[in-house]
């Protein structure tokens, strides 16, 4: 289990690794390059630096501690500064050590799964309010009629945001979502002018609730202390808006990456219906062969070893998720299985320090929602028109036809 | 206060010695050590640990 190698460690240099076109937009992490490279070693060199490729490197390395979260100066490679690069800088993603430590501590409580549970009832009236609006039919446009709503209520009510405002923090998280692209620096008075209206809705919640505390995730969020420190306004404005657009964009592509997955397997759709108390299990297979999250990014802090090959520091290192989650070194049998019992843990989350600080809610939501949309969408199959995000970095739908029997 | 960690569950994401410095850390090779024992007056700190943990691996037995 140590992490350095042994004497029985044969050196690996970089010149062996297979190589995989990881920039290319046709570029897929399910493709058979990357099966074939998983095949020959646990890793390949990409235009970036490393990917780590099965299970077992993976998550050694995503808690390693000789490498830090690595976009962290994802701005600064695009020449960006001012006030979208000082939020970046001030992301908990972005912060390592004792600033990111305490900052996590008071942060935490909001997310804690006994404060959530409750919950899980509005999630549930949510959902069917949200089918309501197409089960007659049989058809969808699952992404703007479920994913999208669904995913920003669900902050909207975290936050005690009006939930009618719903597509402005849709609308928000995506123009932000542009800083992730390549016309990042383009876009750079698009996204402030966005991240102003985001900073504006958090400062409104934070001055509501400091004067009007209640029972709520945002009191908590805003009335963090511990060993006598407090979050200070800039750092939860900060951590609000970070919030909002981590936890909105992931949940809505999970989501839809959920049904692509279950139209695939038709059976295991009836089975959720009729055993809704599958519906964590749903999740967690969901997530293990198609995470949204196809890769975690860190970057090395220094020079080491690892099994054999030298990592220089700076060197970027992508841990690939759903190849470690479908490696069959670790799955004797990796296919999609809702009763599988005795799988080890997924990477869609992450992993140590950086471990996804909204995981509880993500697994809530989405355990709430699946069995929901498995009762009422029985036959489900994906209708023509389909608009997919290429398969690596976040991936999931633009948009996603579905059919399905319709129910009386 | 007596704290138990489920060690078949852990995954050694170390969040709770993130949470509870005082009680949970990572050695050398990033595994989990901790105080099965610690003092009442962390029991606040314990609690975040023992919430945070995303496998839900530790519990409290008084």
């Amino acid at each position: 289990m140590t992490q350095t190698p042994t004497a029985a460690t044969p050196p690996l240099s970089w010149d062996d690794l297979a190589y995989l076109p990881v920039s290319d937009s046709s570029f897929s992490v399910q493709s058979d390059a990357v099966r074939q490279a998983r095949a020959q070693g646990w890793c390949a060199r990409t235009p970036y630096g490393l990917a780590v490729l099965r299970y077992d490197e993976v998550n050694k390395l995503i808690k390693d501690r000789r490498l830090r979260q690595g976009s962290w100066a994802w701005p600064a490679h695009n020449g960006v500064t001012g006030r979208f690069a000082d939020w970046w800088a001030g992301w908990l993603l972005n912060m390592e050590g004792e600033d990111h430590a305490r900052l996590r501590r008071l942060l935490n409580p909001a997310f804690s799964p006994r404060a959530l549970a409750e919950l899980s009832p509005t999630f549930v009236a949510l959902a069917n309010e949200l089918v309501d609006g197409f089960a007659a039919t049989g058809e969808c446009e699952y992404v703007s009629q479920f994913a999208e709503p669904y995913a920003a209520r669900v902050v909207a009510m975290l936050l005690g945001i009006p939930e009618q405002e719903w597509p402005a923090i849709a609308e928000v998280s995506a123009t932000i979502g542009l800083a992730m692209g390549v016309t990042f620096a383009q876009e750079l008075p698009r996204i402030e002018e966005a991240l102003d209206r985001l900073f504006a809705y958090c400062d409104a919640i934070i001055a509501d609730r400091t004067a009007n505390p209640r029972d709520d995730f945002a009191t908590t969020l805003v009335l963090a202390q511990r060993d006598g420190e407090r979050l200070s306004p800039t750092e939860l404005r900060d951590s609000m808006a970070l919030l909002v657009f981590g936890g909105f964009d992931t949940t809505r592509n999970q989501l839809a990456l959920a049904m692509k997955t279950f139209a695939e397997h038709p059976d295991q759709w009836a089975l959720l219906a009729q055993r809704p108390d599958l519906g964590k299990a749903a999740v967690e297979e969901v997530m293990r062969v198609s995470p949204t999250v196809t890769w975690v990014t860190r970057e090395a802090l220094a020079d080491f070893e690892f099994q054999g090959l030298t990592i220089e520091a700076g060197t970027t290192v992508h841990l690939f998720s759903e190849s470690a989650g479908t490696d069959p070194r670790a799955f004797a049998d990796p296919s999609f299985d809702i009763t599988a019992e005795g799988r080890v843990p997924h990477f869609g989350f992450g992993g140590g320090a950086h471990h996804c600080l909204g995981h509880f809610v993500g697994r809530m939501d989405m355990s709430v929602a699946l069995p929901i949309l498995a009762q009422r969408m029985p036959d489900l199959r994906i209708g023509p028109g389909a608009e997919w995000m290429p398969l690596s970095g976040n991936t999931g739908a633009h948009r996603l036809p579905l059919l399905f029997t319709p129910q009386s | 206060m007596k704290v138990v960690v489920d060690m078949t569950l852990c995954q050694d994401h170390g969040q709770c010695a993130i949470a509870a410095p005082e009680v949970f850390r990572m050695d050398e090779d990033s595994k989990l050590v901790f105080d099965a024992e610690p003092d009442e007056s962390l029991s606040d700190a314990v609690q975040d640990a023992i919430d945070v943990c995303p496998v839900q691996a530790i519990f409290l037995e008084r």
